[in-house]
């Protein structure tokens, strides 16, 4: 029983390694990417209700 | 002092990049509604940075490291729980489908178009109670770790949680969500690498199988009654349920309803772009919160290992011996980034809390008394007043209150003051016609009598004589829950329908 759960928690904790290793690459490309897409539409909302007034 | 030039500029560097991407955004804050939800235009990878940033504090990695310090690997069950939970709601949009559809800015907005108006003054107060509470303990906890890793004077522990939390208000009050979006992305990008490296590090430095035995070996020598008192294990350090079920089948409740209920999750479905990306959101973060438990609590058990075999510092308990360890292992540079990575940690979680308890505070507290309405000037004003006001209480809580037991415990016991009672509501609210505003008020008030009833008594009490979380927890569910279903069925009150 003990050594099936030190396996289970070995995989457990390599597998966050990896998941975390994986995000950090992939949450920076994406990331970065969606930000500068939040900031095009929050400007052209500014703009538009400038153009509106 | 244990950083060099290399280290602090590294943290210099970090921080500027953060005051400047955090100050720039409030450019874009036009009313309340950009400023406490960014205006929804949230996608899924940013949330997911969000989330993932804001829910790993400095704080969650000081609790997780002492679980795996005292509990071994066993300590990460609850991340399992968690991450179980967040999937399971991800994936069939239980409670957040519904909460995000509805188009609410809080929670307790949703109560006032299900129950009335008082409900949700009612709940919006529990919120902020039990959250506000909640949140005291972080900045010493963040404290005590940056003194024990950088080898700061224990005497500066103050004046670092000042300046730390200077430079989150000036962000967070200038940009709000929109703000605290990029710093948490930011944040996440730093807090990984961080995370990563010393997780390699400490495997490196003692060996996979040198953990493992280490950790039998402290177990073995518990049993036996031959272990240190100082290095007494509290529970088996890989079977979860060696000493009890109840608090694992506590866990699974509580995992659900805070997934679910806690405010600074919610804020990030609130802010997605629709109930479809809140609902990818949690189902990819999902695994990240098993790390968030594991890979602390990894360091935690290493320090334990390592403190095993060379003896324990004579003023190094089992939270601070993470901290403490790791300052003996990393190398110059790599332990600037660590630092960097954990201010990261403490400053969005900080940015996130602040922000989601003020808008609770504004929208749900003040906006239902105010007769006349207000410019968009004022309201954004009055929510800007409140981050900052919750930042000063904060300083002067965090310093003074002492933390009882275990902190992850504490931590879940004061959320507790509203997890039940708010999870009931929701769950009634969303999902049984018949609950009304009798049901909701009866929840509310039972549900936070077991949390309290925990706090109060065992504040008198010595360890061994001190109510159990689990009970105090369950308790807390059962009672609201009770509360809800005696409440309605007692009379028949006019409800106002689904949302």
């Amino acid at each position: 029983m003990s050594n099936l759960l030190i396996w289970f928690w070995t995989a457990v904790i390599f597998a966050s390694l990896a998941w975390y290793g994986f995000l950090l690459f992939y949450i920076a490309a994406r990331g970065g990417k969606e930000i500068v897409q939040m900031t095009r539409v929050l400007r052209g909302r500014k703009e538009e209700e400038k153009f509106d007034k | 002092m244990n950083l060099t030039p290399i280290d602090w500029t590294i943290i210099v560097v970090y921080l500027a990049g953060c005051m400047t991407a955090g100050s720039w955004m409030r450019r874009f804050v036009h009313g309340v509604e950009d400023f406490a939800i960014a205006g929804r235009e949230m996608d899924v990878n940013l949330g997911i940075a969000s989330l993932a940033a804001t829910e790993l504090g400095l704080v969650t990695i000081m609790y997780t490291a002492q679980l795996g310090f005292t509990k071994g690997f066993a300590g990460a069950t609850i991340g399992v729980i968690m991450a179980a939970a967040m999937f399971f709601v991800g994936r069939t949009g239980f409670i957040i489908g519904p909460l995000r559809a509805a188009g609410v800015m809080t929670i307790p907005e949703l109560f006032e178009r299900r129950f009335s108006k008082r409900v949700r003054w009612f709940a919006g107060l529990f919120v902020v109670l039990g959250g506000v509470l909640n949140m005291g303990i972080f900045l010493r906890l963040g404290g005590e770790f940056l003194v024990h890793a950088t080898g700061l004077p224990p005497g500066y522990l103050e004046w670092t949680m000042t300046a730390l939390l200077g430079a989150v208000l000036i962000y967070t009050v200038l940009g709000g969500m929109l703000s605290v979006l990029v710093t948490d992305y930011l944040q996440f990008i730093v807090m990984g690498l961080g995370i990563v490296l010393t997780s390699i590090l400490v495997i490196g430095h003692l060996g996979w199988s040198e953990i493992v035995e280490g950790l039998s070996a402290g177990w073995a020598a518990t049993e036996a009654g031959a272990a240190p008192e100082r290095l007494k294990m509290a529970g088996h350090p890989f079977n979860p349920v060696h000493a009890s079920w109840g608090y694992i089948a506590w866990q699974i409740i509580f995992q659900v309803a805070a997934v679910t209920t806690w405010q600074t999750n919610v804020a990030r479905v609130l802010a997605a772009k629709d109930a479809h990306t809140a609902k990818r959101v949690y189902q990819r973060t999902a695994f990240y919160f098993v790390g968030r438990f594991a890979l602390p609590g990894l360091w935690g058990a290493a320090a334990f290992v390592f403190f095993s075999k060379h003896g324990m510092p004579a003023d190094v308990d089992s939270l601070t011996a993470m901290p403490t360890y790791l300052a003996m292992i990393l190398p110059a540079g790599l332990i600037g980034i660590v630092i960097a990575a954990m201010l990261a940690a403490e400053m969005s979680t900080d940015s996130g809390y602040l922000l989601t308890w003020a808008t609770v505070i504004y929208n749900d507290l003040i906006m239902p008394c105010v007769k006349r309405p207000l410019s968009a000037k004022a309201r954004l004003f009055i929510t800007r007043s409140l981050v900052l006001a919750i930042g000063v209480f904060l300083l002067f809580y965090g310093l003074w209150y002492q933390m009882p037991g275990n902190a992850w415990d504490y931590l879940a016991v004061t959320g507790n003051i509203y997890l039940a009672s708010v999870f009931t509501l929701l769950v009634a609210g969303l999902y049984w016609p018949r609950a009304n505003a009798r049901g909701a008020m009866a929840a509310l008030i039972l549900g936070a009598i077991g949390p309290i009833t925990f706090l109060v008594v065992n504040a008198g009490k010595e360890p061994a004589n001190q109510i159990s979380p689990e009970i105090a927890g369950f308790s807390s569910f059962a009672l609201a829950f009770l509360g809800m279903w005696l409440g309605s069925l007692s009379k028949s009150v006019e409800t106002k329908g689904q949302p």
